[in-house]
């Protein structure tokens, strides 16, 4: 991205940067609200302090340069949007596997990532997620000494 | 140092057994197809097999457990060439020029390196211990919190070299991962990070984290990729190419001993093991090597360091196990369990009486070592055909067996849930350019570095004069010094050379 007067800041890169070290200043502050003692910060406080002064480094460079002057293309729109679908599907199911139970979200999911894969075949979309899952699930309660909720199998 | 007698009873022990021989190729396939599995770790598939050693003899029984332990020591390694997940922490550096060599097409070269290495580093392990198991334990005992905040010093170093071409953003992913391994409560007792979740009281679970930033977020970057390898040329499954790859290793032959050695001293100390040798092993071939540069790009030397440490680990584990009864890790813990379901106590007493039985079970492992050669082809020759998958089957399904994984290893939501947060976090890091490797390595060493780091504190009552007590420390350092130094000359030498080439 261009700014006037020739300075290209990479503001998605320092928001990146400045968001992880803003995490990391705020486990410092919450290290040393525990204790002072060296045996706390033995280790973590130098890390932390070199973690924001190379955030410093790393964000003096986002300003300083840009890489590119064109913003992306329609293909790379439609690329980077099937992408963060793919990133939704998974966070759907992982934050639904207790809810409706592992064996209906996993067979969801696939579902879903062959359909932002690609894949438009009406029989292949519902009966890969299903065997899929069916195998997954049973072979996993074999194997895994804990149990995990399931709705159907 | 070689009881012969012992050897030679240990020959006779085995050639007439019949049942000490019959469940070594049931335990080699056992260990890799479980150690093939993300999320079901080395010791996970020993604990699945252990009730099924009850009803046999001692030996047979120890044998069977010993070929799963070989078995998935290299299993781990086939997901981590070909999907980027390393299955347990010692494939971590497998990944790191293996996957690179795999999305080149090259996936039948790097499995069968690291087939090949793999073996050789079991194999050479065990000769080590042959010869010198009471040696080796004993210098293990001599192992203490300040030689290991040194070897793990050695392993942070190391954080640099994953830079790639940006120190400062190596750096900082590095940094990141420390503070990451150090979130929970440490060993002094103070709780830091956990904002409330009391599943990171024990700290973030390692391996969801480890899988979510190394593959699941590689795996978001390939959504828009057909197969995992491109051309349909390099597709081919190839067992001529597999063995070209496993005759490779031999062309460096130093990188496979230097790996061999970190694996087997490294895996001696208990606690840390196969984890830290396979990246100290790689961080040193990457020092040594000529071409520096390749490393992370799929540099066969990569490959070859990373597996023969890790696999040779094992020699070196067992030799604690053996001599000392103390267990390395959980693998040797699953055998020391074995041991006492028959009655049988590990340790000196052990060694002293029965040497006979330790010196078969470790010619049993030289027999292990070179039967994976073969099961071990047959098996890498199946598993290649992941890369004729299309992603879009491949990407759900992995990502669905990864989150299936870190259950198993959690028992609990918080395994998916870390899985997708460092996934999250891995893809983004790796789209602007950061070493998500180094995160991982952070996360791996931080928490080791901060536990040996406040024992050698409090065992010096906080005077950091008392290092001078410990020669062998101090000896590291040097150690580690001298070598930052020599390839600091050595580059600079390089530099000129270059700048003459160009200004002549």
């Amino acid at each position: 991205m261009r700014e006037g007067g020739g300075i290209r800041i990479e503001w998605g890169q320092l928001a990146l940067v400045t968001a992880l070290a803003g995490l990391a200043l705020a486990y410092l502050i919450d290290a040393r609200s525990v204790s002072l003692s060296t045996q706390n910060l033995l280790l973590l406080q130098p890390t932390a302090i070199i973690v924001l002064i190379l955030w410093a480094v790393i964000a003096y460079g986002c300003i300083r340069r840009g890489e590119t002057d064109e913003g992306p293309s329609k293909a790379d729109w439609a690329g980077r949007a099937r992408v963060l679908a793919m990133v939704a599907a998974f966070g759907a199911f992982i934050f639904s596997l207790e809810r409706i139970g592992y064996d209906i979200a996993m067979a969801l999911f696939v579902c879903a990532g062959l359909w932002i894969g690609g894949e438009r075949r009406p029989l292949v979309l519902v009966l890969f997620p299903l065997i899929f899952t069916a195998a997954a699930i049973l072979g996993f309660r074999a194997l895994v000494p804990y149990p995990f909720p399931t709705t159907l199998l | 140092m070689i009881d012969l007698d012992a050897a030679g009873s240990a020959v006779a022990l085995l050639a007439g057994s019949l049942d000490a021989w019959i469940w070594v190729i049931p335990g080699l396939l056992i260990g890799l197809v479980f150690g093939a599995m993300p999320g079901i770790s080395v010791s996970m598939a020993m604990a699945l097999v252990l009730p099924a050693t009850l009803y046999m003899e001692f030996l047979p029984a120890i044998i069977f457990l010993t070929s799963v332990y070989t078995g998935a020591g290299f299993g781990g390694s086939v997901p981590a060439v070909l999907m980027n997940i390393p299955g347990t922490s010692s494939a971590v550096a497998t990944t790191f020029d293996g996957y690179p060599m795999a999305r080149a097409g090259k996936h039948n070269e790097a499995l069968g390196l690291a087939l090949v290495a793999s073996c050789l580093g079991v194999l050479g392990s065990y000769i080590v211990l042959f010869v010198l198991v009471q040696p080796l334990a004993e210098l293990v005992l001599r192992i203490g919190p300040f030689e290991m905040a040194a070897i793990a010093i050695w392993g942070m170093i190391l954080l640099g070299s994953l830079g790639g071409k940006s120190l400062s953003r190596g750096l900082f992913a590095a940094g990141i991962g420390i503070l990451i391994g150090t979130v929970g409560m440490n060993t002094a007792g103070y709780l830091r990070g956990t904002a409330n979740i009391p599943e990171l009281l024990d700290g973030v679970p390692t391996i969801p984290a480890m899988v979510g930033l190394l593959a699941a977020s590689q795996l978001f970057g390939l959504v828009n990729t057909h197969f995992l390898v491109e051309s349909e040329e390099d597709r081919q499954i190839s067992l001529r190419r597999i063995i070209a790859g496993g005759m490779m290793t031999f062309r460096h032959p130093v990188t496979l001993i230097r790996g061999s050695m970190i694996g087997a001293l490294v895996g001696a100390a208990p606690g840390v093991g196969s984890s830290i040798s396979n990246l100290l092993s790689y961080a040193e071939a990457r020092r040594a090597s000529k071409d520096r540069d390749s490393f992370g790009k799929g540099n066969p030397e990569g490959v070859i360091a990373s597996e023969s440490a890790n696999s040779s680990s094992e020699g070196g584990s067992m030799a604690t196990m053996l001599a000392l009864g103390i267990p390395g890790g959980g693998a040797t813990a699953i055998l020391l369990a074995a041991f006492a379901m028959h009655n049988v106590v590990g340790g000196p007493r052990f060694m002293d009486q029965n040497r006979d039985i330790v010196y078969a079970i470790i010619l049993s492992n030289f027999a292990q070592a070179v039967l994976l050669l073969f099961v071990g082809t047959g098996f890498v020759f199946c598993a290649s055909a992941i890369v004729r998958l299309p992603l879009r089957f491949l990407i759900p399904c992995v990502l669905v067996m990864a989150t299936m994984g870190s259950f198993a290893i959690e028992g609990s939501i918080a395994g998916p849930a870390t899985l997708f947060v460092f996934a999250v976090l891995g893809w983004l890091m790796s789209s602007a350019g950061y070493p998500v490797a180094a995160v991982v390595v952070g996360l791996l060493l931080g928490r080791l570095i901060e536990t040996e780091m406040l024992r050698a504190w409090q065992l010096a009552g906080g005077d950091p004069a008392e290092v001078l007590n410990h020669p062998a420390a101090i000896g590291i350092i040097l150690l580690m010094c001298l070598s930052l130094g020599v390839s600091a000359w050595q580059e600079r030498r390089r530099r000129r050379a270059k700048d003459l080439i160009g200004v002549g």
